[in-house]
């Protein structure tokens, strides 16, 4: 094992050199960083080229100039590793630094929810293979893989950001749109549950004027301009939580696993007004975090009262359940704070915004505001990576969970007489999981390198953003920078996927000599 | 009557009733008038002190300028106006040999840290411009390899050549006088400016300071600065060069930010600047120029792309006030927003084509267009700007950005400037604007055949290198696409590819034309055209060793002319230009101003600070 890995890490050393190498020069070949000063016609512009000259080193050609930059990257061994300085004189890894934390907000919410829907609706579908439902997800999954980014954020922005603020200054929703939206809703969950003709219509029927009612009232009660859950929407949603968390995780005959998550949503909703308080009066991350951690304690605790033997999977649905509730209660308090939100001078009734990561302009030191303005300015990046990114997860879980399905042992499982519910989440989605995961760590590692054109149209200046400027200013230390950092990463998660598919899957094994 | 009194009472209280709820439901809940404006830039802000090589980018300046009040600006006629509340000045002294030019700082003017702005901070600048001061205080010489310990953009130029010693202050330290070998012209612009920071702030820095000293700390600051840059003090002088090249290249400005990076004299003062923003609020100290006008806060959303995010966020009322060099369709965009204004205007950079008549470095041209080819060589330049599709490339490329946009018939006094009309008229160019496309390339066609008898119906028979400019260009590129088959009717076969790295090719005798865009950064006597159009000007790419060219840039740049001089002899430029058929001007850059319409005295400027030059005027 150990052998293997150094023997990998041996092979990384060399991997980079050679890539930077011809990085390197494929890049200074490729541009010129007297550009700019070409077309001035500042009579000091020869001043200027003398000085570019002597700082990039430019008389130097590009083969031996690398070894200048080497140089620097060399000093890894003596744990100061010297990236160099940016065009503008600010240190490159100062910059890669700045930027990482911006990217991993930007990515990693739209990663765990792309991931989340992702296989939720890839396994849906498997299991209702060849189904309308099946047939709207790929269809919906290739439209969504061929859409360009740049074009889904326009849009986006035209219409959950410009149209969506014009809409809150009344925040009445016109009829034709809730007949239209009631409708979309009806056919997509006609076609999730599917069925016999009379049941797809009733189905239909349902949904559709479900939908209707729900946004009347939505409309009517002028929530979107006021919005909250508040105890008994709080109860209701957590109720459904808890129901559907025990269903998927240990079934529903499990009685002692349904009642002890209703009774932590009972609990949670108990302490509604304390909680509250607590969120009120002492607005900060470490509040949120011992709430949590309290939270899980309790959810911990209660199956002890309802079961003495076989307790595990119990626990784990009730903390599972009480994760979401912990959520509802975030989510309402944000929601809570909105109405103050959107009637700042900053925010002048526009709350959400097509650019930036955040408001500058918001009053300092209220931890719900700027909770807020994170979350305000994440929506739309976040909407639109997960299209994008959704779509790969929905076909690859789909394809592995087929296969899956038609192995020996599930078949066998289900000759053991195991419930469907049982066949599926126990023996299928664990085994559907074990190329998936590797999958990801790579996937994740790439994305790290910046979601170059999303950072760029919604201007988050993270490792995209560096990596644009870095090509467009003709900037070599700052793009060797990011391509050292990302290049790593991605050779290091391709070492990582390949131990934890040896540790998922113990028909694999790493071997250190032959 | 009385009926049709009431039907009309009642349908006027109708229509009030429904304006009123319009009005209700359009507006905001608060439209008190509102004292933030939101600007944004494609660029990102990368230092507080633009006047290094590395630093000197619009962005920079920007700042710079909101946070910094001149002694004089560029309006947007292009006319200097001065700023008399912070300092006047005057000619002192003008013979042949001695010119003398004497700054006086309004008395009472103050940093943003309360210090008095004085004599000392003037001559700052002759230690970030002057070579022979950098060499002679052991600071390094500038042209050299090594540089300056100052790493200044200001070396080489005019104030450079002629600056004679150093300049010597007044006994109450409030004048300062620069003393010149001969005339300059343009005194203004070559003379001294203040520096992005105070001299007083760059001595306490030194010492390591990290909090604001008093008025008598930054008085005696002042003064062991004037002392060390007299007495050529070359170890303290280092130190200040250190911190004047590097300490003010930060990108982030938060509460732990040295306050003493900030002090400038400026309108605004900088509160806090992070990747996403700069957030400038109105300086309470600030008495060196215009009072505003009701903006209090400044922010500059940075490095927001050009085009529809950009668009997209003026129209979400993310964004007050945008300028940009967007596509046709992103104008479309913007002027399909209906609480914005939109301005299209041209900045002081145009599109040009040259034609390379010698070689410009050690290789030697030989080409169809070179100098050495005699009349027929003449001919073929003649024939090839005669053909080029000037008028096709501005209606189908330019014009969809700027409806007014015009084929340039002047590069030296370009559209805008009053004394355009006149020399389009005079200066020769017209000869390359007579008639249709069609009959300039019949005869242009002419003259080719004069010495190919078989060019033209597809026959292509001079083969001409154009270099233009990196593949990622989409409007060069189809400005290349264009020329191809323009010239092709006359007889030239044109290989136009995209060249990555073309900046540096610009001198290689390879090519024998190239096309790009030359950016004036000020408006001098000469226009700064005597750096292209002069022997071993600095951006002369063409090899062109005109005497007569020669001569008249000579005389512009060698001392202050009255106006009706500087016109006559920018106009004989121009006509030997355009009789040696080597350069001809084919636009101007578009630049597309938008801004929210409730804003107040927006008026974009030609060149930089092009948006900002007035924004003491703005207000809603």
């Amino acid at each position: 094992m150990i052998a293997y890995i150094s023997r990998r890490i041996a092979a990384m050393f060399v991997i980079l050199f050679g890539s930077s190498f011809l990085i390197y020069n494929a890049a200074a070949y490729a541009g010129d960083p007297t550009e700019g000063l070409r077309s001035s016609t500042n009579p000091q512009v020869h001043q200027k080229l003398i000085a570019l000259i002597r700082e990039l080193h430019l008389n130097v050609p590009p083969p031996a100039r690398y070894f200048i930059w080497l140089k620097g990257i060399g000093k890894v061994f003596t744990g100061h590793i010297d990236l160099g300085l940016t065009r503008d004189h600010s240190p490159v890894s100062t910059a890669i630094s700045n930027a990482i934390p911006i990217t991993i907000r930007l990515i990693l919410l739209s990663f765990i929810l792309a991931v989340i829907f992702g296989l939720g609706i890839g396994i849906v579908s498997a299991l209702r293979q060849y189904s309308r439902f099946d047939y709207a997800m790929t269809f919906f999954a290739f439209l969504m893989y061929s859409l360009p980014i740049f074009w889904v954020a326009v849009l986006l922005k035209e219409y959950l950001a410009i149209s969506f603020n014009n809409f809150l200054l009344n925040g009445k929703i016109a009829p034709l749109w809730i007949l239209s939206a009631s409708a979309v809703s009806g056919f997509f969950w006609a076609a999730v549950i599917s069925g016999s003709r009379k049941r797809v219509f009733s189905i239909f029927g349902f949904a559709t004027a479900a939908t209707a009612l729900f946004l009347t009232y939505l409309s009517l009660s002028k929530w979107f301009t006021h919005p909250g859950l508040g105890p008994i929407m709080m109860f209701i949603l957590g109720l459904g939580f808890a129901v559907a968390v025990t269903y998927l995780s240990t079934g529903i005959g499990n009685k002692a696993a349904l009642r002890s998550s209703v009774t932590v949503v009972v609990i949670g909703l108990v302490l509604y007004f304390p909680v509250e308080y607590f969120l009120k009066r002492y607005a900060n991350l470490l509040t949120i975090l011992i709430m949590a951690l309290i939270t899980v304690a309790i959810a911990t605790g209660v199956p002890y009262y309802f079961t003495k033997i076989d307790r595990r999977p119990v626990i784990r649905t009730s903390i599972i359940t009480s994760i979401f509730v912990g959520i509802l209660f975030i989510i309402d308090k944000l929601m809570k704070t909105w109405v103050p939100y959107i009637n700042t001078d900053a925010i002048h009734q526009r709350p959400i915004p097509t650019i930036s990561e955040a408001n500058s302009l918001l009053p300092s030191g209220n931890f719900w505001f700027s909770s807020l303005d994170t979350v305000v300015h994440l929506v739309l990046p976040t909407i639109a990576l997960i299209l994008i990114t959704m779509a790969g997860y929905v076909r690859y879980s789909r394809g592995t969970m087929l296969e899956v399905m038609n192995q020996d042992y599930i078949r066998t499982a289900r000759a053991k007489g195991l419930s469907e519910r049982t066949v599926i989440m126990r023996h299928a989605f664990r085994n559907t999981l074990i190329p998936i995961t590797t999958i990801l760590v790579v996937d994740f590692a790439s994305i790290m390198s910046g979601a170059i054109i999303t950072e760029n149209v919604f201007a988050w200046h993270g490792m995209g953003t560096l990596f644009n400027q870095a090509v467009h200013n003709q900037d070599l230390n700052l793009l060797m920078g990011v391509f050292l950092f990302t290049a790593s990463l991605v050779i290091l998660a391709n070492l990582a996927a390949d131990l934890l598919y040896s540790a998922l899957d113990p028909r694999i094994r790493v071997v250190g000599k032959k | 009557m009385k009926a049709r009194l009431k039907t009309r009472s009642i349908v006027a209280a109708v229509s009030a009733a429904s304006v009123a709820l319009i009005g209700f439901v359009a507006v905001p809940a608060h439209a008190d008038t509102r004292s933030t404006v939101v600007a944004i830039e494609s660029n990102t802000f990368t230092s507080y002190n633009n006047i290094t090589p590395d630093t000197n980018i619009v962005i920079n300046g920007d700042v710079q300028y909101l946070t910094g009040f001149p002694m004089f600006y560029y309006d947007d006629k292009l006319n200097i106006v001065p700023n008399p509340k912070l300092a006047t000045w005057k000619i002192t002294k003008n013979t042949a040999s001695d010119f003398e030019v004497t700054y006086t700082i309004a008395p009472g003017r103050v940093w943003s840290d309360g210090v008095p702005i004085t004599a000392a901070d003037l001559l700052l600048w002759h230690v970030t411009t002057s070579s022979d001061y950098s060499k002679a205080a052991g600071l390094g010489d500038p042209s050299s390899s090594a540089g300056s310990a100052f790493n200044s953009v200001n070396y080489g130029g005019v104030y450079d050549s002629h600056i004679a010693g150093i300049p010597t202050i007044s006994d109450n330290g409030m004048s300062i006088t620069f003393k010149y070998d001969s005339q300059i012209p343009d005194y203004l612009l070559n003379g001294p400016a203040l520096e992005p920071m105070p001299a007083h702030t760059l001595v306490e820095l030194a010492a390591g300071k990290t909090s604001l000293g008093s008025v008598a700390d930054g008085t005696a600051a002042n003064a062991k600065f004037i002392s060390d840059v007299t007495s050529k003090n070359t170890k303290d002088l280092l130190a200040l060069g250190k911190i004047w090249s590097n300490s003010y290249n930060f990108t982030t400005v938060d509460s732990s930010t040295n306050p003493l990076l900030l002090v400038n004299n400026g309108a605004y003062k900088v509160k806090s600047i992070d990747s996403n923003q700069i957030t400038l609020v109105a300086s309470p100290t600030y008495n060196s120029g215009p009072a505003l006008s009701g903006i209090t806060t400044l922010v500059i959303k940075q490095g927001i792309a050009d085009g529809s995010p950009s668009a997209q966020a003026l129209a979400n009322g993310d964004a007050d006030v945008y300028q940009g060099q967007p596509t046709a369709d992103a104008v479309a965009q913007l002027k399909a927003i209906q609480t914005a204004k939109v301005v299209t205007s041209s900045s002081l950079a145009f599109e040009h084509i040259e034609l390379r008549v010698a070689s410009s470095g050690s290789d030697t041209y030989t080409g169809p267009f070179a100098w050495s080819g005699g009349q027929k060589a003449a001919d073929l330049r003649k024939a090839f700007l005669l053909a080029y599709p000037r008028a096709d490339i501005v209606s189908k490329l330019i014009a969809p950005i700027n409806p007014n946009a015009v084929v340039l018939s002047s590069v030296i006094n370009l559209p805008g400037n009053p004394e355009y009309d006149h020399s389009a008229s005079v200066n020769g160019m017209a000869a390359f604007n007579r008639g249709s496309q069609a009959d300039r390339t019949a005869q242009a066609l002419r003259l080719v055949k004069k010495w190919y008898p078989t060019a033209g119906n597809g026959n292509t028979p001079i083969s001409i290198n154009l270099l233009w400019g990196s593949p990622g260009n989409t409007r060069r590129t189809s400005e290349a696409a264009l020329i191809i088959a323009a010239e092709a009717q006359a007889g030239f076969k044109v290989t136009a590819p995209a060249t990555a790295g073309w900046g540096g090719k610009l001198t290689a005798t390879q090519y024998d034309a190239h096309f790009f865009i030359f950016d004036q950064t000020a408006n001098p006597q000469d226009a700064q055209a005597c750096g292209i159009f002069q022997a071993g000007g600095g951006s002369n790419y063409t090899g062109i060793n005109d005497p007569d060219i020669n001569k008249y840039c000579d005389a512009l740049q060698k001392t202050s002319l009255p106006q009706a001089t500087i016109n006559r002899y920018r106009i004989l430029i121009e006509q030997a230009v355009a009789k040696d058929a080597f350069f001809l001007g084919i636009f101007q850059n578009p630049e597309v101003t938008a801004y929210n319409s409730a804003l107040q005295n927006v008026v974009p400027a030609p060149l930089s600070p092009s948006l900002f030059w007035n924004f003491w005027t703005w207000h809603f």
